[in-house]
């Protein structure tokens, strides 16, 4: 239903007298009218091809290969998917990818399972066997079922495959690889229909819409039954999406698109890169570094999801989960055994508090040696604020920061001399009050009372809020509007793959309603993926070349 | 606010900065675990050797060669000089001299002849004369001029290259737990008030039971968490003593204390009598060494000599019968009663530890909140 032509039935005073007092609590203001975007495609993000293939083909079957290096943009390599093209060596590797998936696939005893008509040893091509695997195969890949010219091509390959090597299993390798190299397999491209509800408007095909959604609340291709209401048309129904979204909420995958969603806006694909110093850090090794992030997303799935709390709490929140590993760089008691997850309180007296207390934040903004308190300042601008500070000029003169020979102890007295330079103060200004308020925790999150010797000031302020330490950062972090205004901008904008800029009237309608529902995540994200706006589409200018071929066009550029 | 007002803050204000929020969850524990990483015998060891002037003890296979003639040695089969290089089957009709050592009558062990030792005066008696509580002894004096030390563990082993610092014995042992988790020792220190200085606290030794967690040199980390070995609740070892800490250097009253042990593929249950600890209580970075003094059974001590490996008396270089024989005669703890011989060596050891955190068998909690 398009909300354009949306009018209300004609109800009873009853009827209305009671939807009114329901919607008192439920509904509120009714949703903007916005324009969409022109549909785009996406690139795959490498959680999500591998959470395809694990899908399709099994937990068993094994990625190997190396993806290209993602871009951010706006905060989220979600967005940055956009803009993202295929190499001539992603190629190369998309498509070594794809002959090692196809092998294990086509191995005892996957093969069993996952293509029962295909004979060991058969030597003869068997057409039925192949268009049913390819049909069924495909439409998983692809997320939509396929053409039949498409059918037709990849059973020609099989053939052609089965008849040169004498073998049936070779040939149907071939043809599982000829799909997972398509373009319609490794990009999300927005295919576009008449909206027969609107003449003379565009609106997302339904399986573009249920590729959507499912990517929004699952990070993976749509299912069996999200696939059948998209075949059906139940999908464009109010009821039938409604529908869909409550069935795809109350699934536990429902928690791997959350993690998902704030793996990318943490910026976790950085932990690849980390490196600490083992000498000075030697708890902080390649264990504390996968627990670590681990143990952020626990805990704000089971704050979000699992409780269905209170976003902002997650700036305030002593819950977590601890393993052996984290222990010793929190140093802190663990009675799960090693390898096990426990849940965790930290005391009422310890200054860590919500997830940027958590090590995941503190060591991956920090230097491989030492604390950064400007790194950490800047990425809770950027990351929870969607506050963006500039990279530092090239010429800066770190000089009197990094002497050793300072008689400055501690980083905020050196940041203090540091930042007197008018081309540095700017920035410095707006990051570092923010990263000095952790700066009891070193370099790899561990806490500490002093820095060489000396005291450490954790005192500051947030655009306003001043507060002395760690703790105090946290709530005035819970309470900055900027907080849970930056949360519906990179979620929907994590969703959709576009930017809420130029829609300020969805802002702060989805604003009102985030507060009215308590600032829950899950609300949000019902209400975002129920919404008009989310799949709303302006008609495409392709100037003559349809949406599936710029999918080919990128993937060769 | 008046004055009496000022008063009764500034009486709580030390009080309510250990409750303040941020205070450091390090300042002020009430229990303290450690995990022992190394244990060593301690032996005062000069550069040359001066400590044992008729050098270092022979092995087996010299002791061996050098009771017999040429001649002697030429008439055995090769297949027996093979079994004596390789084992220590060479009593009179082919015993293990290990497993049987008054066997055979080897010469003497040569032992420490040094000045100096580490240890402690155990028995408060400066000129080593048999008392009711102990044998005739020579007392040592200690490193920093202490006299009447007393550590005849250091006169037996300081000749035997294969337990000093740079011998097998106890670095193979070392290495073993520390890779294995074996024979792990924790120490747990519980109603500390203060750290520098407290009148009264309890220690207690527990058996763990898993790996350490070390690091990528292979070093044990702080602040791990460590389970207790228990059966059905109650921990296998456990022993309390009473001690106190003094400028940061807790020292425990002598009590008889089980310590576990493991190394060289035996575990021990050491029972180390008239035990008294000494430990630097660490800094945040969780490491830390001691010294444990006591008198060690000699029974118990070479129930571990002749469990060693039989090859090991001919490749570390050491033989069993004068062990055993010197063990007894230098004994100076414990007098049996009927006998009147001294049934223990006074011992000192050196450990290495770090700050863990020990895990309590949940009916062990569950019976200490009942009580």
């Amino acid at each position: 239903m398009n909300v354009s032509t949306f009018s209300p039935p004609k109800l009873s005073l009853l009827t209305i007298i009671g939807v009114s007092a329901i919607c008192l609590s439920a509904c509120g203001p009714s949703e903007p009218i916005t324009e969409g975007p022109p549909p785009d495609v996406r690139r795959l993000t490498e959680d999500q091809y591998k959470n395809i293939i694990s899908d399709v083909f099994g937990a068993s079957i094994i990625v190997g290969g190396r993806f290209d290096t993602p871009v951010r943009t706006e905060g989220l390599q979600a967005v940055g998917a956009r803009n993202a093209t295929v190499t001539a060596a992603a190629l190369s590797q998309y498509d070594e990818m794809a002959r090692s998936i196809s092998e294990q696939v086509m191995s005892e005893p996957s093969r069993q399972f996952l293509v029962p008509c295909a004979m060991p040893g058969q030597v003869a091509f068997d057409e039925s066997c192949t268009t049913q695997f390819i049909s069924k195969t495909g439409r998983l890949l692809f997320r939509r079922p396929l053409t039949d010219d498409e059918t037709s091509a990849r059973t020609d390959v099989v053939r052609e495959t089965t008849q040169r090597l004498g073998s049936f299993k070779e040939g149907l390798s071939s043809g599982l690889a000829s799909l997972l190299v398509s373009p319609q397999f490794l990009f999300i491209a927005d295919v576009v229909e008449d909206d027969p509800d609107n003449p003379g408007t565009s609106r997302l095909n339904a399986f573009s819409k249920a590729t959507r959604l499912s990517f929004f609340l699952w990070n993976r291709s749509p299912d069996n039954t999200l696939l059948q209401a998209a075949e059906t048309g139940d999908l464009h129904s109010e009821d039938g999406l409604e529908g869909q979204v409550e069935r795809m909420m109350a699934s536990p995958l429902l928690k791997a698109g959350v993690r998902s969603f704030f793996s990318d806006l943490l910026e976790f694909s950085e932990f690849d890169f980390l490196e600490k110093d083992s000498l000075i850090y030697p708890a902080f090794g390649a264990g504390a570094v996968r627990d670590a992030q681990e143990q952020t997303l626990r805990t704000i799935t089971d704050h979000v999801v699992t409780k269905d709390k209170d976003y902002r709490d997650l700036f305030t929140t002593r819950d977590t989960f601890m393993t052996s590993t984290l222990g010793m760089v929190y140093r802190v008691q663990v009675k799960a055994r090693p390898g096990t997850w426990e849940p965790y309180q930290f005391a009422p007296d310890d200054p860590r508090i919500g997830i940027q207390g958590h090590l995941s934040f503190l060591a991956l903004n920090s230097h491989p040696g030492r604390s950064s308190p400007t790194l950490r300042g800047k990425a809770i601008r950027n990351m929870l604020l969607c506050q963006q500070v500039p990279d530092p000029p090239p010429d800066v003169d770190f000089s009197g920061f990094n002497d050793p020979n300072s008689p400055s102890k501690t980083a905020k007295e050196r940041l203090t001399a540091h930042s007197t330079s008018p081309a540095c103060a700017g920035c410095h200004r707006i990051t570092d009050p923010i990263g000095l308020a952790l700066e009891k925790f070193d370099g790899a999150g561990q806490f500490r009372q002093t820095e060489n010797g000396a005291p450490i000031d954790t005192s500051g302020d947030l655009d306003g809020i001043d507060y002395a330490d760690s703790k105090g950062l946290g709530l005035a972090l819970r309470d900055n509007p900027a907080t849970t205004k930056c949360l519906i901008n990179r979620l929907y904008a994590y969703g959709s793959g576009n930017s809420m800029s130029s829609r300020s009237e969805w802002m702060t309608y989805l604003e009102d309603r985030f507060t009215a529902d308590g600032y829950r995540i899950t609300s949000l994200m019902k209400r975002i993926s129920t919404s008009n706006t989310f799949y709303a589409v302006s008609a495409p200018d392709m100037s003559g070349e349809t949406i599936e071929t710029a999918a080919n066009n990128a993937a060769i550029d | 606010m008046t004055a009496r007002t000022l008063k009764t803050v500034l009486l709580l204000a030390p009080l309510l900065a250990l409750t303040a929020p941020g205070s450091n969850a390090f300042a002020e524990p009430e229990t303290l675990g450690f995990v022992v990483t190394k244990w060593n015998t301690a032996m005062h060891e000069t550069r040359f050797m001066d400590e044992c002037p008729a050098g270092p003890t022979p092995g087996n296979w010299e002791i061996w060669e050098s009771m017999i003639t040429p001649e002697e040695r030429r008439s055995y089969p090769e297949a027996l000089i093979t079994q004596v290089r390789h084992v220590n089957y060479r009593g009179p009709n082919g015993e293990d001299v290990c497993a049987e050592p008054t066997s055979i009558k080897d010469p003497p062990l040569k032992t420490v002849e040094g000045k100096y030792s580490y240890g402690i005066d155990l028995d408060a008696n400066e000129d080593g004369r048999a008392t009711p509580k102990t044998c005739k002894h020579k007392n040592f004096t200690g490193l920093n001029g202490q006299t009447g030390i007393d550590n005849q563990m250091y006169r037996l082993m300081g000749c035997v290259e294969a337990w000093r610092s740079y011998g097998h014995i106890e670095n193979n042992a070392n290495s073993h737990r520390l890779s294995s988790g074996l024979g792990m020792i924790l120490m747990e220190i519980t109603d500390v008030d203060d750290l520098t200085n407290d009148d009264s606290v309890k220690v207690s030794f527990y058996r763990g039971i898993g790996s350490f967690t070390l690091d990528s040199k292979g070093e044990a980390l702080p602040f791990a968490s460590y389970e207790i070995d228990h059966e059905n609740g109650t921990p296998r070892y456990g022993d309390t003593v009473s001690g106190r800490i003094v400028n940061g250097v807790l020292k425990t009253e002598a009590a008889d204390v089980n310590i576990p042990h493991f190394g060289n593929y035996q575990y021990i249950r050491q029972l180390i009598q008239d035990m008294q600890v000494e430990m630097e209580l660490p800094s945040e970075s969780g490491g830390t060494s001691g010294m444990v003094y006591g008198y060690y059974g000699v029974e118990q001590f070479y129930s571990y000599v002749r469990g060693l490996l039989t090859s090991f008396p001919n490749r570390h270089k050491y033989a069993c019968p004068p062990i055993y024989v010197a063990a007894h005669e230098l004994a100076d703890g414990h007098p049996d009663p009927d006998s009147g011989e001294c049934t223990t060596l006074s011992s000192a050891f050196k450990f290495d530890a770090v700050r863990a955190f020990i895990n309590h068998p949940e009916s062990e909690k569950l019976a200490s909140l009942s009580e």
